[in-house]
Order: C-alpha cells, then sequence, then structure tokens
C-alpha cells in the first residue's frame, strides 16, 4: 500500500521542516517527505493536496471518551470519530469512567476496545489512586508495564499531599508523568464559574483564581522535592502560569497544557448562563488569559489539549449550577486556535502545529508528533483558509455542546491520516 | 400612561440589569395608579380577565408569593400556585419539562422563584409565556428591586443624586443586586457594606462604594435598605457569630445618626429583629419596611398589567 500527498506545504517541527513537496506513505509508516517524490511514486494513491498543509497528525493528550459506563455521553466509536474530523490522530482518555481505568487488565481491555471500535490512535491514561479516590495508590506499575502512558485522577485534585508525593516518587521508577487536575477543592468545590466582577454581577458562586494558583505551587514543589514528573493538565490562571515558569527555570520536571477554550474564552461568556461555558477550571478574566497566551508563547505551557468533556444533552440542559461541567473539544480545537492565533498573527503555523502535536507526543514519549522517515503515518491535512461556522449538529461527538456554537473560523483539518489509512476527508469521516 | 415608544408587552421581566430607565419608569408610573386601586374597597377590576398565571415557586415564600397572587387577583386574572413539594419536581422532571407543561396549559404568564441563578433566563428561551422572575438564587429580584424604587421615589421624590447605603450579606443577595442595577441606571450614588466575607469580589468594578464598615457607607445617606443575614450564613464559617454580627454590622439608632436626619429605612423582610437591624429601627418613624410591602403589590399589578396590555387601556375607572 503506497499513498502519496502531493505537493503541500509540509510543517515539521520534530525536524524544522517547511518546505513545498511531497509526503510517501508505504506501510503505514512514512517512507519519505520532500521535492518532486510524486513523479516517481508508480503505482501509488496520489492525493492532491497542492495549497494546503502536511503536518504530524495533532495529539490530545487530555481528552473523555465516558467508555466504559457513560456511553450516553460518549464511546470509543463516537469519540474517535470526533477526533479523526478535528483532525487528530491520538487521543488520550482520562480514567475518571466508571469502573475508573485504575488497573492492569482496565487498560488493555481499553487498548483492545479502542483497536477494534476506534478510528485514532488511543493512548490509556490510568488512575494514579484506585478509584480516583486520592486514599490509596492504584497498580500504578503493573498499568504502565501493560501500556499506560501517564497517571492521572483528572477530574479530581488529589488533595492529599502524602498521596501526590508517594505516587511521584512511585511512579518515576516506571517513568510514569503524573497529570494534576490543580485546584484547591476547599476554595473551588463549591464554585460555578471563575470569581471575579462577572460572578459579582451574575451572583453564581466563584471558583477563585487563587485556588489553582495554590493547587499548582503545591504539586510543583512535590515533583521537585521527589524528582518526579509532573504535568499540570488545563493551566488557567496566570498565578499558575509565573508558578510553572519560575520551576522550569529550577529544572523542575514540569510540563504545562492549556484548553482552547481557555486561551479564547473570558468569564464574561457566561453571561446569560449557557451552560456550555460551564467548565473545569473556569473560564477566567482577560489578565488571566493573556498570561496563558504569553506562556503558551514563551514555551512555559507546552501543549494544547482539549479537555474534551461531552455530556448528554438532557445533562447540559438544566440550570446552570446544576449542569455538569465540560464540553465537546476536539471538533472545534484545532479551527479556533487557527483562528484566535494563527489568523491574528500571534502563532505560526510551526508552533501550532509544534503545541498540537509535537510537544504533547514528546511529553507522553510517543511515536506520533513526526513526519520522520520510518515514523508511523499519522498525518492531518490542514487547510488554513478554509471558512466554516461551528454547528454541533454536525458533530460526530455525542456531546453536542460547545461554547462556540455558530462561530465562523477560518482554518480547519480537511483529511486525517492514521497509519497510512484515510480515516477523515473533507470533514467526512470513512469508517 | 405609555412614555414615548416604550412597551413591555410580551417582554420578560427577568432582571433589572437588563432593564433600560424608560421601561422602569414606565412600570413605576403604572404603579402608583395600581396603588389606588389597592386602597378601594372593592379592589377587583376586570383588566386581566380570561388571562391565566401561574406562580411556579421552587423555594419557599410566603410575602413575593402572596404578593403576586393578589396582583393577579385584583387585575381579574386567574392564578394558581405551584409549590415544588407538590410538584413534579420532587419526582425528578427537569425543569424544561415542568415548563413545557405549565405552557401547554394555556398560561399568559408564568411568575417563577427558582434557588438557581439563572433560572429566569432559561424559563424565558425554554416557553413562550412571559417569565415574571420572583427570584432566580442569588441573582436577581426584579420586582424587589422595583418596589424599592417606587419607595425611595415616592418618600424622596428622585432618585437621581441621592446616597443610597446597601448593608448586609451583599454576596448572597438578589435584592442588592436587583437594587444596586437600578439605582446606578437612576444615576443614584450607591455603597454596600457588610462583613468582607459577604461582599462580592470585585463588586466596585461596577460603579458601588464598597466598604466593610456599616459607618462608613451611612454617612449622609438618604436611604438605608438593610438585608436580611441567614443564620445559616454564619454555621458556613462567614462571619463568627450572630451577636458579634448585630454588634459590629447591625443598624441601630446609633448608627443611623450617622445618615441625613430624614434618612428612608427599607428591609425587603422577613426581617431578624436584633440581628441586622434593630426594633427601634424598624419601627421609626423614618422606617418605610410596611409601605414596601403595600408597594410590592402596586409593583406586581403594574407589571402583569403591562406585560400582557401593553399600558394602553387599563380601566382603573371601573
Amino acid at each position: 500500500m503506497k499513498l502519496v500527498l502531493k505537493g503541500g506545504r509540509i510543517i515539521d517541527p520534530s525536524q524544522q521542516l517547511d518546505i513545498v513537496g511531497d509526503v510517501v506513505v508505504v506501510d503505514g509508516r512514512i517512507e519519505a517527505a520532500g521535492v518532486g517524490l510524486a513523479e516517481a511514486a508508480d503505482g501509488a494513491r496520489i492525493i492532491d493536496v497542492s495549497g494546503l498543509v502536511i503536518a504530524p497528525g495533532l495529539v490530545d493528550m487530555h481528552v473523555h471518551l465516558r467508555d466504559p459506563g457513560l456511553e450516553a455521553k460518549e464511546d470509543i466509536a463516537s469519540g474517535t470519530r470526533a477526533a479523526a474530523a478535528g483532525g487528530y490522530t491520538t487521543v488520550c482518555p482520562m480514567p475518571n469512567t466508571k469502573p475508573v481505568i485504575d488497573n492492569a487488565i482496565l487498560v488493555a481491555g481499553m487498548k483492545q476496545k479502542a483497536r477494534e471500535e476506534g478510528v485514532v490512535n488511543v493512548q490509556i491514561i490510568g488512575a494514579l489512586s484506585k478509584g480516583q479516590q486520592g486514599k490509596e495508590l492504584a497498580e500504578i506499575g503493573d498499568m504502565m508495564l501493560n501500556g499506560a502512558v501517564a497517571l492521572s485522577d483528572d477530574g479530581h485534585y488529589v488533595e492529599s499531599a502524602y498521596i501526590l508525593k508517594t505516587g511521584l516518587e512511585y511512579a518515576r521508577m516506571f517513568g510514569g508523568l503524573v497529570i494534576s487536575h490543580a485546584e484547591e477543592e476547599s476554595l473551588a468545590g463549591d464554585g460555578f464559574m471563575h470569581e471575579g466582577a462577572v460572578s459579582a454581577m451574575l451572583g453564581l458562586r466563584g471558583r477563585p483564581a487563587v485556588a489553582e494558583d495554590i493547587a499548582v505551587a503545591r504539586d510543583v514543589l512535590l515533583a521537585e522535592y521527589t524528582g518526579g514528573t509532573i504535568h499540570i493538565a488545563h493551566v488557567s490562571t496566570a498565578g499558575a502560569v509565573e508558578c510553572i515558569r519560575q520551576a522550569k527555570l529550577r529544572g523542575v520536571k514540569v510540563t504545562a497544557e492549556a484548553t482552547p477554550h481557555h486561551l479564547t474564552l473570558t468569564d464574561e461568556a457566561v453571561i446569560g448562563f449557557n451552560t456550555a461555558t460551564k467548565v473545569n477550571p473556569p473560564l477566567r478574566s482577560t489578565e488571566h488569559v493573556e498570561a496563558l497566551i504569553a506562556g503558551l508563547k514563551d514555551g512555559t505551557i507546552d501543549a494544547i489539549a482539549t479537555d474534551h468533556a461531552p455530556h448528554a444533552f438532557e445533562e447540559k440542559d438544566m440550570e446552570f449550577r446544576y449542569a455538569p461541567s465540560g464540553f465537546s473539544g476536539l471538533e472545534t480545537a484545532l479551527g479556533v486556535i487557527l483562528n484566535s492565533f494563527y489568523h491574528t498573527g500571534k502563532f505560526t503555523l510551526n508552533e501550532v502545529i509544534d503545541r498540537m502535536s509535537t510537544t504533547p507526543a514528546k511529553i507522553l514519549g510517543l511515536e506520533a508528533g513526526t513526519l520522520k522517515v520510518g515514523a508511523p503515518a499519522d498525518i492531518v491535512v490542514i487547510d488554513p483558509e478554509k471558512e466554516w461556522t461551528i454547528d454541533s449538529n454536525n458533530f460526530y461527538t455525542r456531546g453536542k455542546c460547545t461554547p462556540y456554537e455558530g462561530n465562523t473560523l477560518r482554518g480547519r483539518a480537511v483529511a486525517t491520516i492514521v497509519g497510512g489509512r484515510v480515516v477523515m476527508q473533507g470533514g467526512e469521516v470513512k469508517e | 400612561m405609555t412614555k414615548g415608544q416604550v412597551s413591555l408587552r410580551g417582554k420578560d421581566i427577568l432582571g433589572l440589569q437588563g432593564m433600560t430607565v424608560d421601561e422602569m419608569g414606565l412600570i413605576l408610573d403604572s404603579a402608583k395608579e395600581m396603588k389606588n386601586i389597592i386602597d378601594r374597597d372593592i379592589k377587583k377590576v376586570p383588566t386581566l380577565r380570561g388571562k391565566s398565571i401561574v406562580n411556579l415557586f421552587f423555594e419557599p415564600s410566603t410575602r413575593t408569593r402572596t404578593s403576586f397572587e393578589l396582583a393577579g387577583k385584583y387585575l381579574g386574572a386567574d392564578v394558581v400556585n405551584v409549590t415544588t413539594s407538590a410538584s413534579s419536581v420532587v419526582k425528578g422532571e427537569s425543569l424544561r419539562d415542568t415548563l413545557l407543561t405549565v405552557e401547554a396549559m394555556g398560561v399568559d404568564i408564568i411568575v417563577m422563584r427558582h434557588e438557581a441563578e439563572g433560572s429566569a433566563e432559561f424559563a424565558a428561551s425554554a416557553v413562550s409565556p412571559v417569565i415574571v422572575n420572583a427570584g432566580d438564587g442569588a441573582h436577581e429580584h426584579p420586582t424587589q428591586g422595583l418596589l424599592d424604587m417606587f419607595t425611595i421615589r415616592e418618600k424622596k421624590g428622585n432618585i437621581s443624586g441621592l446616597k443610597v447605603a446597601i448593608i448586609g450579606d451583599i454576596l448572597h443577595s438578589r435584592v442588592a443586586r436587583s437594587n444596586i442595577w437600578a439605582l446606578l441606571k437612576m444615576g443614584a450614588d450607591v455603597s454596600v457594606a457588610g462583613p468582607r466575607t459577604l461582599l462580592p469580589r470585585d463588586l466596585e468594578k461596577h460603579g458601588v462604594k464598597v466598604y466593610d464598615r456599616v459607618e462608613a457607607a451611612l454617612e449622609g445617606a438618604d436611604v438605608v435598605n438593610i438585608l436580611r443575614i441567614q443564620r445559616e450564613r454564619q454555621q458556613k464559617g462567614l462571619f463568627p457569630t450572630t451577636r458579634e454580627y448585630a454588634r459590629i454590622f447591625g443598624v441601630n439608632k446609633d448608627r443611623l445618626s450617622l445618615a441625613k436626619d430624614d434618612v428612608l429605612v427599607m428591609h425587603p423582610g422577613p426581617m431578624n429583629r436584633g440581628l441586622e437591624i434593630a426594633p427601634d429601627v424598624a419601627y421609626s418613624a423614618q422606617s418605610a419596611i410596611q409601605e414596601q410591602v403595600k408597594n410590592g403589590l402596586a409593583v406586581r399589578m403594574a407589571i402583569l398589567f403591562l406585560v400582557l396590555m401593553g399600558g394602553n387601556d387599563i380601566e382603573v375607572s371601573a
């Protein structure tokens, strides 16, 4: 099986590549990337991508596929199709399912199920503590030896500093990255939105920024003390960005991600009480958004992750305080980032692809995020100029809920190739 | 009695933040005429005969629900009260489905009280009858805000330029929020005061003066609106004891003497006498607390009338 992507702009941050040329795929791996390769490709399937961008497939290190147990929200089939539609070739589901993915059998089962039902690569994140209860460590070693790529109690802050400390120490033996959802529960737990001028107006209880600042500071200090590796999920505050920046300067093994929504929306989106704006951590005020963008630019924030968190219609169709937090992100992320950051001149295409593919792959140690010869042919073809309007009715995800509903964006994925197979073309997922 | 082009016909009354000064003015003018009806021997007028109003209350309420019920009845409408303990809510029905059920019965107005902020907005987007917000969580209580404006206007003639102090638990108070938006729009100088733990962060960004000492807010005030302190707030650790609250933040005669001599004292009720308000303040000559209740009825009559009839053909002489 030979496939040639012909005449596109090849952007690969993993090898500082930015040329117009062809990419040749043989038996699911990258055979070559360069100029004038299409001419010699006898009998290959040729896809003309002139005017488009060829890049390593996007890697989302933070999604919720809700499978097993919460299939009304999403399952592996629908979630990975949403990923393919959005240009993602690898997604990493968090373990807060029913049951929680907290042992090796469940990790192996998830991998098996993903191979059978998924259309993109699925890499499993195991729970840090049993049942994500924050009381006893899960079988971290066994999960890591059976293919888990990281450990997290995401959805919950690991309240006990002792559990996080021992978790970091223990995970370190297996090269296990610990991912933290950092919000101090006693400050944030009762709140529904960012605490500030808008919550003062709406009367909604606040989740103060300092709740995240404190949590990130503690987590970073424990990583520094133990020599473990920590990744801060969905950073949203100026204080957290600064804390991570300082820690990196000290040599702490810390990485961080930010979501498209925290990078592009403020708490003013909550005015009107649209439950599609309810998320944890909450949408913050402008000064936090600006600090987050600066952190993404200077490398303090390493990656963009969606925190794709679909919910069933009836769950979000509620009074604001009763609706669950989170919304779908896989199908809007690339468009939102290109529209807000590339087309405004804040980020180059190379930077966008680096933050959405190469760097998250590197953080997790995945064979992804690159078009190097011999790498799996996980590729996204992007039309940076394509205008489209977000309509959640057209989503592949079951979570038909997004704060960007009705927004017109410029830029989207037009083809997704996983292991050499074209799984999405022109917005249509093939299988 | 329409003011220029202003009409509220068919409009949801969700909050005062989204209401214009002209719209508020129309309601207040209209309420003045309604107040005359309340004083009559025979109160019933046929203006809203054939119209139906459902009071959908998801939170306990006596005065607001009674006020809306009488307002509808004095205007001749059919009024039904639905409270949560008796409704399908206890069976787990969603708010949308409850509203759709009420809508299907051909109701003209749904007056709704609900513990969740934004539930009035939700209702307005879910169903077609006019929604009148009778309090949504800590967000807004527009009819209370308007009855307070009515009371101030009645006693002081005008609102613009007055110094108004709102004292107590601002953080959890929909009454405070509705008052703040209306007062700011009408040109008052608004101060709030209470324990720092009961003041919303960044409230000053909305143009309100924020004090943590009651004395500072009362200094030279034309109007003081004292809010109810719910005892649960103490249990949540937001202030140490009710005794300390009364001593440091309670409005008594001494503190009130910092205000202007003719200061108007208001309280939305129900009062905790001896906690947030001293009895000699509550029953002083400056107190309009009982008058507020009557004005509430007039304001609610005006709103029910204006959203259904547009203000054109009230039969006040009937």
